[in-house]
């Protein structure tokens, strides 16, 4: 950028210098400009004309209030039952409350004109757009989590199978610390047989139940979102099934190799004789030569070989 | 550094009776070798006949031509394209049968199992369960067997080194045929849902060929229905047109890859091709994916949704990781210099499997014994595998139709499961579209070794079944496996992304063993529906394609070899060039008469150790002896009409009311016209005389002696010609070149090469 003929370093530095003072004296000149501004609204707006409004109507703020306050406690429920997952037994009032106050600013009309309702102000005025954005995350979650599934039709409580899910998985974790009471905490991983025996009952009851919801549910739905059921039911079941499996190493041990490398060396076997017998029985097929009708010449030979000489 | 020995045969075959000009050149030659040998990829089959490409331009042809105005060609010009519509639609129709049908059989097949296999985890006694599996694969795959054993042997493979010798020129028998179709169709579902490692791309070329076959015919001589249209195209001109088309359905039904299916008819038939027609058979192949699409989406329930263009569907390749960066292209030339040994590998496996097949295997009930027993190996290597592995993976968020759990914990399922416990297709699909983590690496390499052996094992046998998919699954498990270790050298670089080399190594192993060039990328760009994995794709090909040449040829190659074909390579082979018609032709040549006696024509048809096809006419000439002037050329089809009709000199001079013979008479004898046996020529008939002055082709392609081989080869190659009358300078007969005479001339690994003829 430095002109070519600049013969020394030093002035870069100044010229840099200078520049900076500029973009200094252009600074505080702005602001003043943007106070007039308002103060210029604010006297249009005490004479009752239309402008950019700079304040809500009250109406309008009290309605965002709401929303702000709605939104902080759903996100403070949230954050804590985020473990173990308990997101829609304990949030879906909240969540209801939300989408209740959002609609009530979505249709919500002020009383100055139909263009300046309180919808077009708070919702669709700037470039942030907080309050949709909010919104919208707020659904997402849900959406994702899957809550409408374990929640009765018109979202008020949970649903009966859902109860009865949560019942069974409550009565399944009793059963595991009943019998590992009397246990040492520092017990070897092998000596969980106990808890496998008193509560299998209770545990294949439990996975059943979630694997028919999981039917019912596969059959009933076609989203996407459907295949799944709500986080609550799966995070409970995947807690009990680690605890089962992984903990207290009940899973099915793995049997019956023997007859298994039987059976299979007994079928891979089977080629081998196929092969071998049909090498040495079958009759090789043989193929009869013809004879070509065609000139014999020298040419012919010598030609050939002569392209390997 | 040569033995003469190697062309010591061309001289032992020889014992023929030569013209006085050139008797001089015979040379003593010690006669007889034994002659009945076993198989060799060095052989000719007499079986196989040649297609009349090159209209017979006869009197009665030229006189119809001429009868056709402007607007009746119009007609014709319609005609074609509504017979590629129809080609489109009916392959379309037939892919989406096959899709159905084997979604739900095996579907059926899998829930059986997987609810067997659930029980007796918890109880104990895996091995019935193993049984279970095996004993439903072996009978499924023993009635697609049977099928095609017993029924049509030539359903048997994926079809497409039969139509790619079709579309070359060679009549394969009952290879267009109706029943070839169904037992085809039948025999893909069977094997599919048997649990083989194949694919049912590969034999939806076929079928789309026979459709064409079929449909530009307007009959089945199969049913005895005789629709009475499309009447002008019944000859061999058209119909291979048509296949050409067909073909090109196929691959755009199997693909979803309407542009490559064009390409592979252009790849594989190229060299009768004009722009009209790439035209037409590009028309055909969008009617047949946008066929196949509109069905299934009614199918799958979302209406006019056309998502899913083929039977196979790799899924979409267009998120943020599955981008590549010039660094990346070593690394796939890499792949494809592994994937071009891969398959140079699978490939001599084969050649020696297949050779084995032909020598010992060659009673049906063998090889349907052999299937099955392929069938309950595959399912018993597939049940131990996942029976061993360790490899669990969360159920959640995967989506995996059928999840084996066995001794996993709860909510996981076996890894290895996915890939053996599913149709190979949706296993090629999980392995491109899986979350990097979702195999192990001892699970893909378990899995790529077991399914390479498999693979190779099932292609060749009797079944009908294809290999592109095997192919690409073995490519996709080293591919992901080679992803994942780069990923691991890589420490996780966002770049290396397993479904991306999965893709690559799939690409180079399809390419590696089937070693098709143009066409194979186009089909994977168009069903990944990434344009821009265009340069990756081609580069990894074209790597595969040079390294597996260097060792051993294409697949379909090999065994349009093994099955001793007169395939006819785009040109000579290099070093033929000393080569000359004379040393080529076969000689002497049986040649008729202008006007001949029925007798003659008789006895020349019915003699079996010559069943030559064409006839050279000579003028008629007292002096039998003497070989005289070439006038034309007539086809051992149209003396069958002849004879069959009685048109003889004798019976035209009796009878004034018999009607002249028309082209119509011999198109309705095409394409199966009756051996000479089954036509009754009376004593007295045989004296009668037969003038064929009408009926031959008066302009028959004549090369002088001295031409050479490169010269005839093109010649031949080029114009589609099935004779080729080699004359001297007074325009007499000397021999004849067809289609064997220059085959039989093929580039070894020690140079020229002459193949010998043998009756199979």
């Amino acid at each position: 950028m430095a002109p070519p003929w600049c013969p020394c370093r030093a002035l870069l530095p100044a010229l840099a210098l200078a520049l900076l003072g500029l973009a200094a004296a252009a600074g505080p000149r702005q602001t003043p400009a943007l106070e007039l501004a308002q103060e210029l609204a604010e006297e249009l707006w005490s004479a009752g004309l239309p402008g950019d409004l700079p304040e809500l109507e009250p109406e309008c703020r009290s309605l965002l209030a709401a929303f702000a306050e709605g939104s902080a406690a759903l996100t403070g429920c949230l954050g804590r039952r985020a473990r173990p997952v308990r997101l829609c037994q304990g949030c879906h009032g909240h969540y209801r409350r939300l989408l209740a106050q959002y609609d009530s600013i979505a249709r919500a009309v002020g009383n100055s004109s139909e263009s300046h309702n309180c919808a077009k102000s708070i919702l669709t005025s700037d470039r942030l757009q907080i309050v949709v954005t909010l919104s919208e995350f707020f659904n997402e979650t849900w959406e994702a989590a899957n809550c409408a599934n374990c929640l009765k039709n018109n979202s008020e409580g949970l649903s009966n199978s859902t109860e009865e899910f949560l019942d069974l998985f409550n009565k399944s974790l009793t059963c595991f610390e009943h019998n590992l009471q009397g246990q040492a905490i520092d017990l070897s991983p092998n000596n969980y047989t106990e808890v496998c025996k008193n509560c299998n009952e209770t545990y294949t009851k439990l996975n059943d139940l979630y694997n028919h919801l999981q039917r019912m549910n596969r059959q009933g739905g076609e989203s996407a979102h459907s295949a799944h059921l709500c986080i609550d039911v799966e995070d409970a079941m995947n807690i009990t099934r680690k605890l089962w499996s992984r903990t207290f190493n009940c899973s099915l041990p793995c049997s019956d190799t023997v007859p298994v490398i039987a059976v299979s060396s007994f079928i891979l076997f089977l080629p081998i004789v196929f092969y071998l017998s049909s090498f040495l029985h079958s009759k090789q097929k043989k193929r009869i030569l013809i004879l070509p009708k065609r000139i014999q010449s020298n040419a012919n030979l010598v030609n050939i070989q002569e392209k390997y000489s | 550094q040569l033995t003469p020995s190697s062309f010591l045969r061309i001289g032992q075959l020889s014992n023929v009776d030569l013209n006085e000009d050139i008797r001089e050149l015979e040379t003593e030659v010690p006669r007889q070798r034994p002659n009945e040998i076993p198989h060799n990829e060095k052989l000719l089959s007499l079986k196989y006949e040649s297609l009349d490409y090159d209209n017979s331009e006869n009197q009665l042809f030229l006189e119809e031509e001429r009868r056709i105005n402007h607007a009746a060609f119009r007609t014709v010009e319609i005609k074609r394209w509504v017979i590629c519509a129809m080609i489109g639609i009916l392959t379309g129709l037939v892919a989406c049968f096959i899709d159905i049908v084997v979604e739900n059989l095996a579907g059926l097949k899998y829930r059986v199992v997987k609810d067997n296999i659930d029980k007796f985890t918890a109880k104990g006694g895996l091995s019935f369960s193993l049984l279970l599996w095996a004993t439903l694969n072996a009978s499924v795959v023993m009635v697609g067997s049977l099928i095609v054993a017993f029924i049509e042997p030539v359903a048997a493979g994926s079809g497409i080194p039969q139509i790619k010798c079709y579309l070359n020129g060679v009549k394969i028998p009952h290879v267009v045929r109706l029943k070839t179709l169904v037992i085809k169709v039948c025999g893909v579902i069977l094997s599919v849902v048997g649990g083989l490692a194949v694919g049912k791309e590969g034999p939806m070329i076929h079928s789309g060929s026979v459709i064409a076959a079929g449909i530009s015919q307007g009959r089945s001589t199969s049913l005895k229905r005789d629709f009475k249209i499309f009447e002008y195209f019944r000859r061999d001109t058209e119909k291979r047109d048509f296949v050409s088309a067909g073909a090109a359905a196929g691959v755009s039904a199997a693909f979803g890859a309407p542009v490559g299916g064009v390409l592979f008819s252009l790849e594989e038939g190229a060299s009768f091709w004009n722009q009209f027609l790439t035209w037409r058979i590009f028309f055909a192949s969008m009617i047949s994916t946008f066929t196949l699409n509109s069905v299934l989406s009614v199918y799958h329930g979302n209406a006019w949704d056309l998502s899913s263009p083929g039977l196979i569907n790799f899924g979409r390749f267009d998120s943020e990781k599955m981008g590549y960066t010039i660094q990346e292209i070593p690394i796939f030339i890499f792949m494809g210099v592994v994937g071009g040994i891969l398959g140079a590998l699978f490939n001599a496996l084969n050649y020696w499997l297949t050779m084995f097949r032909i020598r010992y295997i060659h009673r049906p009930c063998l090889q349907v014994v052999e299937a099955m027993l392929v069938a309950a190996v595959t399912a018993t290597v597939g049940f131990v595998m996942i029976y061993c592995s360790r490899d669990c993976q969360p159920i959640q968020g995967s989506s995996v139709a059928y999840p084996l759990q066995l001794f996993c914990a709860d909510g996981e399922y076996n890894s290895m499961a996915t890939a053996f416990f599913n149709t190979p297709e949706k296993s090629v699909v999980n392995l491109f579209h899986d979350p990097p983590g979702s195999y192990n690496p001892m699970t893909l390499g378990m899995f790529t070794l077991m399914y390479f052996f498999l693979a190779c094992w099932t292609y060749g046998l009797t079944v009908s079944a294809g290999v592109f998919i095997p192919s690409l699954l073995i490519g996709a498990a080293w591919g992901r496996l080679f992803g994942i270790s780069l990923s691991y050298l890589t420490k996780g670089s966002i770049w290396a992304d397993p479904g991306k080399y999965a893709l690559m190594g799939a690409a180079a192993q399809l390419g590696g063993i089937v070693r098709m060039t143009l066409s194979l990328t186009v089909i994977m760009m168009e069903a990944t529906g990434n344009v821009t994995y265009g340069f990756p794709i081609m580069l990894v090909l074209m790597t595969a394609k040079i390294v597996g040449d260097y060792f051993v040829e294409g697949l379909y190659d090999m065994h349009i070899q093994l099955q001793s074909v007169p395939f006819l390579h785009w040109e000579a082979p290099v070093t033929s060039h000393s080569l000359t018609a004379r040393e080529v032709m076969s000689t002497p040549v049986t040649c008729l008469r202008r006007i001949e006696r029925v007798g003659t024509v008789v006895d020349i048809l019915s003699d079996t150790s010559s069943n030559h096809n064409g006839f050279p006419v000579v003028e008629s000439n007292p002096d039998t002896t003497q070989v005289a002037g070439l006038r034309g050329l007539i086809l051992r089809s149209q003396l069958i009409v002849l004879l069959k009709h009685k048109v003889f000199v004798e019976r035209a001079n009796l009878s004034l009311v018999q009607r002249r013979l028309k082209l119509k008479d011999f198109r309705d004898a095409y394409p199966r016209f009756p051996p000479i046996q089954s036509i009754h020529v009376s004593q007295d008939e045989r004296e009668c005389m037969i003038d064929l002055s009408e009926f031959m082709n008066p302009s028959p392609y004549t090369v002088p002696q001295e031409a050479s081989l490169p010269r005839v080869f093109k010649l031949f190659r080029a114009l589609g010609l099935r004779h080729l009358v080699v004359v001297d300078n007074r325009n007499e007969v000397v021999g004849m070149v067809t289609r064997k005479d220059l085959a039989r001339y093929r580039l070894g690994k020690e140079g020229l090469e002459e193949l010998s003829l043998a009756q199979t």
